[in-house]
């Protein structure tokens, strides 16, 4: 039991290295650049497939990758941040975020695409090979070597950070970017320079991690999550905390792996919501300096309040009607299951879009939520025969107690440690469904029998079943817009915008907070059963954290806080994923792509732009009265 | 030919979001002098500091730094103009050391005031080189934003109500440290609430209401010259 408690020890500190080279990077670029670098795990992918490529066309041997491998991969960096990434700075931390997993999206399936997903081997030199006894341990000798390296990396990273005026250069930028621009510090070579270094180490870390897991396009997916967690529990801004964290972590994962197996997965994110309730700041951060808030500035876009006039309301009607009949013609023009998914996607897609444009929460964990109510649907309609409006029901009220308990630990903090407990929350019960039995792992729970709905109609009729997805896309939609425009709705943007304001008013914040994610859990649930009828189908990918990342884009595309956004947005993802199916394995890349022109050219999302083109079609055919105005020329000259 | 001026203004916009705050706003600073920006709270002068510098949103017009003209450029490209900014917010970084808050910013120009010079005109920093930048009081935080642009080497001072909030005896130290400075010849932008000090040691005064100038005067003309601001300012 010794020996193996010892080997799994051994495992943690080489996973701790990995970890803490990387979380050092993502720190220091989240600490300076407020961007949560979603490419972090792709820069470590990068880096392996640099030195292998180095080995194999560059002749390099194991030491030149080493050096090869982190340059490439800060290259890139540097490319990255002067192209893209600087376009986001002093903009909501959203959109770094989006266009980071936009580019992560573009480069992990353009490396899937074309080297495929089976691993390329990479050998460690023969010197390396075997191993130490270290007396009390068996230590194979490459893995005391990718430790020895990393720490000695970690320390004169720390050293550089802590002690010379490089270092206090950085602290400075991080802590007000703009004073130290004013005193003449060079920010944007500093912005660069950051990101090249986290990069850099992102690469090391891939060069040394080449010989010990295969060289994959795959490899930095899931590590990115723990890294983040790491991060979270270090306390944002402590570099000694990250790499501390980096190593307790991982040796704390191995342990329970060797105890615990089951729990193993899960430990990392546990330990990560504990302390972000009990210790916000992390386990040695000093205190919370900033707490990076997502669309803290007010939304400019939101729509008014109906107006009550009589023509106000015939002419607000009037999208509905064509909306009524597009839903009566589009499917003999189109697949029905492609236009069902879009309804599915859109209810999705508007819980998130409710919970962060007018509640102002940013949840990571929504496919949770879609994916429990999927897994419960299909079980009860499949295991225990349920008629579908049960197992719907079965499926809703099951992600609506998720949501609440997601809700109960999330409104207890505010911005991206808010955001980061909503992750954690999502990934255990991403973890605990790989696990269960009745989820059936990676097959999932198939051929879901549709049923009569209410004994009356049936639902094996692909059309009945159009019009039941339909009804809940309009039902969700048109009840969500009742909701915010109800005086529940207008002290959940009352909080939104001033929650301070409101408290001191005497509202009870966390009770609107709770109800917010309720609510967004019941059409995040409405979704997700939906979705398990329609397919007869629920699987992993339900669940996994992929899917949240898409509610943000879906909901970011079609424009936050609008109501006809999450459809536009649900549109855009899977026409895009139906109709570029030709291209095979590159959808992802050209989806990631689409994803980045999106957060550059359209920030707004897609429909502000849509209505702003109409109403300048509509002012062209009116009197040209308005031009020439002081009004008019003011706002040519923006 | 350059410009006998260090810093001029002319026709300066700016706007914080979709609020215009500076209106066309144009006047000159010439080397060695002290020109002092007076006006109500939200007139708009700490606004003028911050054009200067290249910190708003969104700014046009022409800002001439040393005859060469800065408009367009990154505020750390301006401060190569000898230029240094002390701000109303003194930004000491507080995760920095006092020495570190000292050796951070980039030398400008050779003339960096040393070490020992700047103990000297500050005293109260001789023994807090090792404190970090939240440890300090007010006054001391106000006197390093000071040492540190002197550290630069910059000629031209931005100072932004340099006094503000501190006690009587450090608000002394401080106008006297602002009358040193000027008797060394570097060239002072100050705002300042005390037309008194002001009217002791300004060269020139500028009035700004609702982020334009209203009154640029020098102030060789003594005492009707108080009436006349406060007159203009209505204090």
């Amino acid at each position: 039991m010794m020996d193996l408690i010892l080997g799994y020890l051994t495992i943690g500190l080489v996973n701790g290295s990995f970890y803490a080279l990387l979380s050092l990077g993502l720190a220091l670029i989240f600490g300076l650049l407020n961007i949560l670098n979603m490419t972090h795990g792709v820069l470590y992918m990068m880096g392996a497939f640099a030195a292998w490529a180095g080995s194999r066309y560059l002749g390099l041997g194991y030491f030149g990758g080493l050096v090869f491998a982190p340059l490439c991969v800060a290259v890139f960096g540097i490319i990255l941040e002067r192209s893209l990434l600087r376009r986001t700075y002093g903009l909501d931390p959203l959109y770094g975020f989006m266009l980071t997993f936009g580019a992560a999206m573009v480069v992990q399936g353009g490396f899937h695409a074309y080297f495929g997903s089976t691993g390329l081997p990479y050998a460690a030199p023969d010197w390396l090979s075997g191993g130490v006894d270290l007396g009390f341990l068996y230590f194979p000798a490459y893995r005391l070597w990718v430790v020895a390296v990393a720490l000695v990396i970690c320390v004169v990273v720390w050293i550089a950070i802590t002690r010379t005026r490089l270092g206090s250069i950085l602290r400075a930028s991080s802590e007000n970017a703009a004073a130290a621009e004013a005193l003449g510090v060079g920010v944007p070579r500093v912005f660069a320079a950051t990101f090249a270094l986290g990069a850099a180490l992102a690469g090391l870390a891939g060069a040394l991690a080449a010989p010990i897991y295969q060289v994959s396009p795959l490899m930095g997916s899931d590590i990115l999550l723990v890294v983040f967690a790491i991060i979270v529990i270090g306390g944002m801004g402590s570099i000694g905390g990250t790499i501390a964290s980096s190593y307790a972590l991982a040796l704390i994962e191995s342990l329970t792996q060797a105890l615990v197996p089951q729990a193993a997965s899960f430990i990392v994110f546990a330990f990560m919501c504990v302390v972000l309730l009990l210790r916000p700041q992390g386990l040695f951060g000093i205190s919370v300096v900033r707490s990076h808030e997502f669309l803290a500035a007010r939304l400019p876009w939101i729509e008014p309040a109906d107006k009550a006039t009589a023509t106000g309301r015939l002419t607000g009607m009037a999208p509905a009607f064509a909306a009524v009949a597009a839903l009566l013609v589009l499917p003999m023009l189109l697949y029905p299951v492609y236009l069902m998914k879009i309804f599915c996607f859109t209810i999705f897609a508007a819980s998130f879009n409710f919970l962060l444009g007018f509640a102002g929460i940013m949840s990571f964990g929504q496919a949770a939520l879609f994916g429990t109510a999927a897994y419960l649907t299909a079980h009860a309609a499949r295991e225990w025969a349920l008629p579908p409006e049960a197992a719907i029901g079965v499926g809703i009220a099951s992600a609506l107690v998720l949501g609440l308990v997601m809700g109960i630990f999330a409104i207890r903090r505010r911005g991206i440690y808010q955001a980061m407990i909503t992750l954690a929350i999502a990934q255990m019960v991403y973890f605990a469904y790989v696990q269960a039995s009745f989820t059936h792992g990676e097959d999932g729970i198939q051929s879901v029998p549709r049923g009569m709905l209410l004994g009356l109609i049936d639902l094996r009729n692909d059309t009945n079943v159009y019009w039941l997805s339909a009804a809940a896309m309009l039902g969700v939609l048109f009840g969500l817009r009742r909701l915010i425009n109800s005086p529940f709705g207008m002290m959940l943007i009352a909080i939104r915008d001033n929650e301070r304001r409101a408290l001191s008013l005497g509202h009870n914040v966390d009770g609107y907070k709770l109800a917010a994610f309720g609510i967004a859990a019941f059409c995040a649930g409405v979704a997700g059963s939906m979705s398990a009828i329609v397919f007869q189908l629920a699987t992993l990918s339900g669940v996994h954290w992929h899917l949240s990342g898409e509610a943000v884009l879906m909901a970011l595309i079609g424009g936050i806080g609008t109501f006809g956004g999450p459809l536009i947005g649900a549109a855009v993802l899977v026409t895009m994923q139906h109709f570029l199916s030709p291209f095979g394995a590159w959808i992802v890349a050209i989806q990631g792509s689409v994803f980045v022109l999106c957060v550059l050219l359209f920030r707004d999302g897609l429909l502000p732009h849509v209505r702003a083109l109409a109403a300048n079609l509509r002012r062209q055919d009116a009197t040209p009265k308005a031009v020439g105005t002081p009004q008019a020329v003011e706002a040519i000259g923006r | 030919m350059p410009d006998a001026v260090s810093l001029r203004l002319s026709n300066v916009q700016a706007w914080y979001g979709d609020s215009q705050s500076l209106f066309g706003v144009g006047f000159a600073v010439r080397p060695g002098e002290v020109t002092c920006l007076v006006g109500r709270n939200g007139a708009g002068k700490t606004t003028i500091l911050r054009a200067i510098m290249g910190l708003l949103p969104r700014q046009t017009g022409s800002i001439v730094l040393s005859g060469r003209d800065a408009s367009g450029m990154r505020p750390y490209e301006r401060t190569r103009f000898g230029i240094g900014y002390c701000p109303e917010e003194r930004a000491i970084f507080a995760s920095l050391t006092v020495e570190e808050n000292l050796a951070l910013p980039p030398a400008v120009c050779a003339a960096g005031m040393a070490k020992a010079d700047i103990f000297a005109l500050f005293p109260n920093l001789r023994t807090r080189g090792r404190h970090y930048g939240d440890q300090l009081s007010g006054g001391e935080q106000q006197m390093l934003a000071i040492a540190r642009i002197l550290r630069t080497g910059a000629q031209t001072l931005l100072l932004d109500e340099p006094t503000e909030g501190l006690a009587p005896v450090i608000v002394r130290q401080i106008e006297q440290v602002v009358i040193e400075l000027k008797r060394r010849g570097y060239t002072i932008l100050l705002v300042e609430q005390n037309l008194d000090f002001v009217l002791h040691l300004a060269d020139r005064v500028v009035a700004i209401e609702n982020g334009a100038v209203v009154d640029d005067l020098e102030t060789r003309g003594g005492e009707h010259i108080k009436a006349r601001l406060l007159e203009r300012l209505a204090l």
